[in-house]
């Protein structure tokens, strides 16, 4: 399988792909494969169907926005007038959102208005200031940075948090496998969590936060260090979850992620 | 269940950090190899050895569990299976140095109570987890948190033993029977190191849960 690189590249071409993208994409696939410690076949199929699947999704991300969308569940989450302040400084104030099942909300705002303090909040890590949060008991966060231990592998991390949630570790490690792979990564047994490059780290974070299939998820820029196939392969995610009929609230300072939501918050300047 | 998860994945993340691992497991026997010649000191240093060792340990792995353990709460831990099993962990550890310094200590020295002499290695390692562990919660920086405890063990080192400041001091216990053990005498001196160490376990368990109640609590909002 050493030429599967040389053949994604070739295929890219043959669809249109300029020649600087097309040995980008190929290499950012072979750095992934290398994460997992597999071969990218093992990992991705056949070279030639990859690069076609690629393609179609980088072709068409707008596309994706008008699949089929299902009606509107309960509410999920509710917040009324929540603000929060450290000492004498306002983070912010005021603050309303309400999302239901199957519906996507983004946070919006500059550096330092709060995005990550109000998902804290929303998560039940943080109390508001004022204001009233409402929102369904089972709940997954996916920080944006940290949030796994160094010295684990994937697997040890499945195992910890199902226990956690309460499942048993052959479950777990099963359950986090699959939900990887829906990620187009396949953890390697060996590798700790520190020797993960920063993007297939946040795949990891991903995973935890699902693996114990929360009603509401709250993700924290979580594609920090994700290649562009990574990035597709997460808002198919994050639709696949909405149509489950899940809530989604992403912070995100990619203006072009604001086409694939249902609601906009934007925080706005600090 | 978590708890036994958070203690066997513990041991082996500890496992896998093996500079770190060879450098506490020598600490203790440098402590015992400078005072060798004189039994009874050389017991006493190597059970402060196995004292600073394993609550220094404990301390860099509470630290580094920081970012992990809000998410396990999240996921439907509770902090005393969190903290349970982390303490479970390093207390193994620090039984199984301390029961491998015995041996040492049986084959090299000649001492009046062996038996005293393993109680004393297994008293400083019981009480050194949590001490660790309350340290690390207390300090959240490791560099604070281990000079906390370089202090501790200095004035526990250097405090007059029949003094209030040494029996303030978190490793009297051991100690205490230590002197049993090499000096001989009467039981009482067992029985108080023991009482000691019951109540510090008490309070640095206490203390470390209380604390990571307070930092690990979830606000609980009502359903929409």
């Amino acid at each position: 399988m050493s030429d599967w690189p040389s053949a994604f590249e070739a295929e890219l071409l043959r669809l249109g792909v300029q020649p600087g993208r097309a040995r980008r994409l190929a290499d950012e696939t072979s750095q992934q494969a290398a994460e997992s410690a597999a071969t990218p076949g093992d990992v991705f199929g056949p070279a030639h169907l990859y690069a076609r699947h690629l393609m179609a999704e980088l072709n068409a991300p707008a596309a994706a926005t008008t699949r089929t969308r299902f009606e509107a569940g309960p509410v999920l989450l509710s917040l009324t007038g929540v603000g929060k302040k450290y000492r004498r400084q306002t983070v912010f104030q005021d603050v309303n959102l309400t999302v239901r099942g199957g519906e996507v909300a983004a946070i919006v705002g500059a550096n330092g208005c709060g995005k990550s303090t109000l998902l804290r909040i929303c998560a039940g890590l943080t109390r508001p200031t004022s204001g009233e949060v409402r929102r369904v008991r089972r709940v997954g966060l996916v920080p944006q940075d940290g949030g796994t231990a160094g010295w684990l592998t994937a697997e040890e991390h499945f195992t910890l948090f199902g226990a956690a949630a309460g499942m048993v570790p052959g479950r777990a490690r099963s359950t986090g496998v699959h939900l990887a792979t829906r990620l187009a990564w396949r953890p390697g047994r060996k590798q700790r969590a520190q020797q993960m490059s920063g993007g297939t780290r946040q795949k990891l974070n991903l995973v935890l936060g699902e693996l114990h299939a929360p009603d509401l998820l709250l993700l924290d820029e979580p594609y920090q260090g994700f290649d562009q196939g990574a990035y597709l392969d997460f808002w198919q995610q994050v639709f696949a979850w909405r149509d489950a009929g899940r809530a989604i609230v992403v912070v995100t300072h990619l203006l072009h992620d604001l086409q694939n939501v249902d609601h906009v918050l934007d925080l706005g300047e600090r | 269940m978590t708890t036994l998860v958070v203690a066997s994945l513990s041991t082996r993340e500890v496992g896998r950090r093996r500079a770190a691992l060879i450098l506490v497991i020598a600490l203790p026997f440098w402590f015992y190899l400078v005072r060798r010649d004189l039994t009874g000191q050389s017991i006493r240093m190597l059970t402060l050895g196995i004292g600073w060792a394993i609550s220094t340990l404990t301390l860099f792995v509470v630290n580094a569990s920081r970012g992990v353990d809000p998410r396990l709460r999240l996921t439907g831990a509770s902090v005393v299976s969190i903290i349970g099993g982390r303490l479970l962990a390093m207390t193994g550890l620090g039984v199984a140095l301390a029961l491998g310094y015995w041996t040492l200590v049986a084959i090299d020295q000649d001492v009046l109570h062996l038996w005293a002499a393993a109680l004393t290695m297994l008293v400083s390692a019981l009480v050194a987890a949590p001490l660790g562990s309350l340290i690390g919660a207390l300090l959240p920086r490791e560099l604070e948190g281990a000079l906390a405890l370089l202090s501790v063990v200095a004035v526990q080192m250097l405090a007059d033993p029949a003094g209030l400041t040494a029996k303030l001091m978190p490793f009297w216990s051991a100690r205490e029977i230590g002197t049993y053990a090499v000096d001989g005498g009467s039981l009482d001196l067992v029985w108080r190191g023991l009482a000691h160490m019951g109540v510090t376990w008490l309070i640095c368990v206490g203390g470390t849960l209380a604390v990571f109640q307070w930092r690990l609590r979830l606000a609980r909002y009502p359903e929409p």
